[in-house]
């Protein structure tokens, strides 16, 4: 009985993993135009890298560098983002890129990120990318342990002097884009779309930089609420749910494809998204393709609105690429030094993916006239419109920036609450 | 058992141990990727150096708990699925313990001392939970496991978002890390702390010689064979039942106790890494005898360590060591079965 | 269908268990096998009926040589065995119970089966609901189930291996019956008993075995001095009744009543003094089971006082009656007897009364080797419980009693033993009663009763009958009463 019980149980726990092991390969799909050279490996190849670590590095003159994604690397949201940068680094500089994704606690139990790292070292790399929030403290750890890596850790402030957190570390450098812009372009294209005046987001976990992003698109769909549309901000209504992570984990996270049918369900007609998948999307498609009149905006990635052209209103995306170029170059020519960088759109145009760090792509399903009022607006924002300017109350009702006052970075960057006006958690309970 | 048997099942051993390897390159050969070179990068990528041995160690320290306390509760036949939940909470405990000692000013290592104190214990609870549903409820403790498991996840998360929060931020990657001094120390430049290896060495060594060499142990092993006849030959029949969940409970509290002192400082929604269940993975394969726990968690950890390569290099999932731990198991129970049948022919 | 034996050898592992064994069993016989516990019956029918391989010689079923494979294959050449413990799946129903082992594809014709079982059952006068669920069948009834199963599936040669154990007479009566009319019909019965009375009522011819080898045959009439002499290589007889001193009460019951869910049991006043015997006799399940383990607190009266030397033990557990001198030993002997997996040293030292931490590894094997030797248990102190015979169980079972007792409450002590072994068995329950314990066991076997003990008590449905003098009672009045007649109403 036992033994029949044991061999039950390890059969499943088998079939289970088996199912899981194939399971990711076999649904990946190869990006269709890009990423040729990385996908697949032939078996026939054996690139310098697979050798054995112990052994001299690989190629002389290739700069190898690391990547450790926190979601999957095909999630057509941040880390996508990142590792499009990176082929993005390797076709222009010639280097070549190597990568962990699901560089998480649940998808990668019982290992750190720093330790991660190492095993990328160990390959090669010579700098390694921290793309998640969730990776600070173990990238500080990681650098300061290995102080002849180079370190980018994305979205972070350990070495931004005027920061809360400042250290110095000599091999680090924080970047991020000023996605405040492409929220507030999203905001504005769900005020100028949506028929309830009911505007959901979709939230990840509660930090500063969730916050400033949906205080960001907040701000924008006022403006454009307001001024294009010409509504009372009173009847605009816009609701922020949490799901408690980067994107859903079953069984630790909220389920955002729930919280998208409950948005949908209450009246909510545009989801703006700001988790690193796209259930907003395309749950909204769902619900319009069952005759609902349902919008989305995605995040992240600019290749995002694909999953549900026809309810897209438009997607904020990141743009790595340049600035990872930049930094890498430095690491390979060794000019590298620490700095922290946040930066904003080409306003020249803000989709050159040359120069932009952020970015904005129209969606199908924006109007035609919404659509100009957009180019309205972003040409408003490159000319100087900065809708972080006071008057703005946080939530509680406490005045953050008063009448005229133009908020800082560091006010901007560590909003404390979210903004009066907005509807949902400004920290957790 | 004499020599000459014992080197045939050792030979059945190592036959259960080829195929599962025959399977698994089966299906990485399916998947389009070279099984010669996926085993290369795992060997490699657990014992390529001396670091990554010694991470290999930091996971083999877990997992060795738990197996140790797995082999008490098998003895005694009972099916501890419960175990994750009880690593859960010791790490919880631990963490509880930390944060209400660390402004204390107590020094810190009696601070650490009572927190793996604290881990013990609420490890221990919590078994005792899944033994009292079982002894006085009348649970399945495979159902009761599972039960208090789930619980421990959403207590876990909810410590996480709720009361224990990160200040400002609401987000599933865990606690406010600890101050350095309350971590363990580690050996210099690895992510190995000594105290955790001798502990979980310690654990090993202690249920060797209480299943092997002590009343105690007999006992317990009475009553997971035939529990009615260990209750007409004197055993206090449930209070051994419940004896085996506490000492099982409380070493896999131990293992949340290292993963918060010496891993994560701090609490992290999936702290147990599915330890539990590898250690259930690694007592089946023993056969219930402590004196093989050792190498086979060794062999485990390697896989889980090893395997992170494969992602890496071959751009393969890294859980094909899991399809390759639960291929052995399989494997290994089969052949057993196997061998019982010739042995009842001949 | 005729049956041939040629040649057979079965070795387990160094133990020659069958040597060299040829049988010829005309078809229409009752062939009885006999033989002590371990003489190698078992060995023999298990490989006529396919469970294990020869490992030399042939069998022939009407003079054709056949490889008998596996159960199926036996089934199919016209063979089919019945088992000590019939080999069914208690919770189902008779019917669907009878189906299984039947090729008769995804979703046999239930209505059919049960026509066919019904007929059956009616010829040879088996009174069976198919709808019934087996674990309410006395083992009776499951053996009558089983036989009508078999001839179902077209077994030519019946081998019943003690069909004996735990049936009422009355139902042996009825088994004999329909055994001798399968005979004449032409089926072949092979009996596999150590019961010298049972084959001698009914067998044909016999063969007997010791030691792995035939050592003899008879023809019917039988000369029983001659078939004891051929299965034990000498003459044995039970020995004289003894009575010995009374050592002053050691066990007492006041108005003890117990209740479980098929019978009640009330008001049971019983006194039981060291050195005494009591036998408690009846149908199973009358009564008898639930009153033992009263005595030893394993069932719980529901009102009245159990003492043990004056201390009043109501209502305590198991464990403290055990303290204070009763031990109980149960029938079911690898169930809850006895812990499969461990071995005889393991069971001492399970046993043993220590408070030390470390098992003394020498002083148990020590100890193994005394209480071996002391119960002459054929086996050695590393021998798992489960590898020894079933009369070696039972002598390990009875060497963990400790030393001194008040009382010991045994059910079934020789059930399924070879009279060897049950002269063995009593000779050292007789000791401990030298020494002033008291004994009180359940038995089947009336004359085991009334041969060893003092006291009787007969159990029918729930009732208990006054103690009765055993040296003044003969089989015929306890027969009775068990069945339920000369009860004051």
């Amino acid at each position: 009985m036992r033994k029949s019980l044991l061999t039950v149980f390890a059969a499943l726990t088998v079939l289970s993993l088996i199912l899981s092991a194939c399971g990711t390969p076999a649904t990946e799909v190869p990006e269709p135009t890009e990423a040729p050279a990385t996908e697949a490996p032939e078996p026939t190849e054996p690139p310098a890298a697979t050798e054995a670590p112990a052994t001299e590095p690989p190629a002389e003159e290739q700069f190898v560098f690391g990547m450790l994604l926190v979601g999957p690397y095909n999630d057509h949201g941040w880390s996508q983002a990142h590792y499009e940068a990176g082929l993005y680094v390797e076709e222009k500089l010639g280097a070549k890129m190597i990568y962990l994704d699901k560089v998480n606690p649940a998808d990668r139990p019982g290992t750190t990120p720093d330790q991660l790292a190492e095993e990328l070292v160990s390959q090669g790399a010579k700098l390694v990318i921290f793309n998640s929030d969730d990776m600070k403290d173990a990238s500080t750890t990681f650098a300061k342990a290995h102080p002849e890596i180079n370190v980018i850790m994305a979205s972070g402030d350990q070495v931004w002097p005027d920061g809360k957190a400042y250290e110095a570390i000599p091999n680090m450098v924080n970047i991020m884009g000023r996605m405040e812009y492409g929220k507030m372009m999203a905001g504005c294209a769900a005020a100028l779309s949506t028929k309830t005046g009911q505007i959901g987001y979709l939230g990840p976990l509660i930090n500063d930089e969730t916050r400033r992003l949906a205080a960001s698109a907040y701000l924008g769909a006022k403006y454009c609420w307001t001024e294009y549309a010409g509504k009372d901000a009173a009847d605009l209504k816009f609701k922020v749910t949490w799901i408690g992570f980067w994107f859903n984990i079953p069984g630790f996270t909220s389920d955002p494809t729930q919280v998208a049918n409950d948005f949908i369900n209450t009246g909510y007609d545009v989801i703006i998204s700001g988790i690193d998948t796209t259930e907003g999307l395309t749950e909204a498609k769902k619900a319009s393709e069952a005759g609902k009149e349902v919008f989305a905006v995605p995040y992240d990635f600019i290749g995002s609105c694909e999953e549900g052209a026809s309810v897209c209103l438009g997607v904020p995306y990141f743009n790595w690429g340049p600035a990872y170029l930049e930094t890498i170059t430095a690491a390979k020519e060794g000019t590298f030094e620490s700095n922290f960088q946040w930066n904003g759109p080409d306003w020249s145009d803000i989709n050159n993916l040359e120069t932009t760090a952020v970015g904005f792509v129209k969606g199908d399903a924006l109007s035609p006239e919404a659509s100009a009022q957009m180019d309205e607006f972003i040409a408003a924002l490159a000319g100087g419109l900065n809708l972080w300017t006071g008057p703005i109350n946080l939530q509680d009702g406490t005045a953050y920036l008063a009448d005229g006052e133009v908020g800082t970075d560091q006010q901007i960057w560590y909003l404390p609450q979210l903004l009066e006006g907005m509807e949902g958690q400004s920290v957790p309970q | 058992m004499t020599k000459n048997s014992r080197w045939v099942n050792v030979g059945f051993q190592i036959a259960a141990l080829v195929l599962a390897l025959l399977f698994t390159s089966l299906i990485l050969l399916a998947a389009g990727a070279p099984p010669l070179e996926a085993y290369k990068n795992i060997v490699t990528g657990a014992f390529g150096s001396f670091k990554k041995f010694s991470d290999v160690l930091v996971s083999w320290v877990p997992l060795l708990l738990v197996s140790a306390g797995l082999l008490v509760t098998f003895a005694t036949g009972l099916w501890n699925i419960g175990v994750e939940g009880q690593i859960t909470l010791g790490a919880i405990a631990t963490t509880w313990a930390l944060r209400e000692l660390q402004d204390t000013g107590l020094s810190p290592s009696l601070i650490l001392f009572l927190a793996i104190l604290a881990g013990m214990a609420g490890g221990a609870v919590w078994a005792l939970l899944a033994g009292a549903l079982k002894t006085f409820g009348g649970v399945n403790e495979i159902f009761g496991g599972l039960g208090l498991n789930f619980v421990a996840t959403a207590l876990t998360i909810y410590l996480i978002f709720g009361p224990w929060k990160r200040p400002g931020v609401a987000s599933m990657s865990g606690t406010e890390p600890f101050d350095e001094a309350l971590h363990l120390s580690l050996f210099p430049e690895l992510r190995l702390s000594p105290w955790a290896l001798v502990i979980a060495i310690l654990a090993i060594v202690f249920v060797y010689f209480l299943l092997q060499g002590t009343y105690f142990g007999l006992r317990l092993k009475a009553v997971g064979k035939n529990f009615r006849a260990a209750y007409l030959l004197g055993v206090p029949t449930w209070q051994y039942m419940m004896l085996s969940f506490l000492i099982c409970g409380a070493l896999a509290g131990i293992a949340g106790a290292m993963q918060v002192t010496a891993v994560y400082y701090r609490l992290i929604p999936s702290i147990s890494s599915g330890y539990g269940y590898l250690g259930l993975m690694v007592a089946m394969l023993v056969n219930y005898q402590a004196i093989w726990a050792a190498p086979v968690a060794l062999f485990f950890a390697a896989l889980n360590i090893g395997s992170i390569q494969l992602p890496i290099v071959l751009k393969l999932d890294s859980s094909l060591s899991g399809v390759l731990q639960g291929m052995l198991v399989l494997f290994v129970l089969i052949v057993e079965g196997v061998r019982q049948r010739i042995a009842r022919r001949s | 269908m005729k049956v041939e034996l040629r040649g057979i050898h079965k070795y387990f592992g160094n133990n020659h268990a069958n040597n060299d064994i040829t049988l010829n069993i005309p078809a229409g016989t009752i062939q009885g096998i006999l033989g002590e516990n371990g003489a190698g019956k078992s060995t023999l029918m298990k490989i006529l009926s396919g469970f294990i391989h020869a490992d030399k010689g042939e069998i022939l079923l009407d003079g054709k040589a056949v490889f008998i494979q596996s159960p199926a294959t036996a089934i199919h050449h016209g063979v089919g065995m019945l088992h000590q413990d019939p080999l069914d799946f208690p919770p189902m129903r008779v019917i669907d119970n009878f189906m299984i082992g039947h090729s008769g594809g995804l979703f046999p014709n239930r209505a059919s089966v049960t026509r066919d079982f019904k007929l059956i059952a009616e010829q040879y006068g088996f009174s069976l609901d198919p709808d019934a669920y087996v674990d309410s069948l006395t083992v009776g009834e499951r053996q009558q189930l089983e036989i009508i199963r078999l001839l179902w599936l077209g077994a030519r040669v019946l081998i019943l291996d003690e069909p004996t154990t735990g049936i009422s007479a009355s139902q042996k009566e009825k088994l004999f019956a329909t055994l001798r009319t399968l005979a004449e019909q032409g089926k072949t019965i092979i009996f596999v008993s150590h019961k010298l009375e049972d084959v001698e009522v009914l067998c044909h011819q016999v063969a007997v075995l010791r030691q792995g080898s035939l050592v003899g045959e008879a023809k019917k009439p039988f000369d029983t001095k001659k078939l004891v002499e051929m299965m034990f290589g000498k003459e044995i007889s039970l020995g004289a009744r003894q009575t010995l001193e009374r050592h002053g009460s050691v066990l007492s019951l006041q108005n003890v009543s117990i209740e479980d869910v098929r019978l009640k049991i009330k008001d049971v006043s019983l006194e039981v003094s060291g050195g005494e015997v009591i036998g408690l006799a009846g149908m199973e399940g009358s009564g008898q089971g639930a009153f033992l383990r009263a005595c030893a607190g394993i069932v719980r009266p529901v009102s009245g006082h159990v003492k043990v030397r004056g201390r009043d033990l109501t209502g305590k557990s198991y464990h403290v009656y055990k303290r204070n001198g009763v031990e109980f030993l149960p029938a079911a002997r690898l169930e809850e007897g006895l812990v499969p997996g461990l071995s005889l040293t393991e069971h001492y030292v399970l046993a043993e009364k220590s408070k030390d931490v470390f098992i003394n590894h020498e002083r148990g094997l020590k100890q193994a080797q005394e209480k071996i030797a002391a119960f002459n248990i054929k086996g050695t102190p590393v021998h798992t419980i489960e590898s020894l015979s079933g009369g070696n169980q039972q002598r390990a079972l009875l060497s963990l009693l400790r030393d001194p007792l008040s009382a010991v409450l045994i059910e079934h002590p020789t059930r399924g033993l070879d009279i060897e072994s049950v002269i063995y068995i009593w000779g050292k329950l007789k000791e401990r009663c030298r020494k002033g314990t008291a004994i009180m066991f359940i038995s089947s076997d009336l004359e085991e009763i009334l041969q060893y003990s003092d006291r009787v008590l007969v159990f029918f449905s729930g009732r208990v009958s006054q103690p009765l003098d055993a040296s003044t009672t003969t089989v015929e009045q306890l027969g009775q009463l068990i069945g339920g007649k000369g009860w004051a109403s």
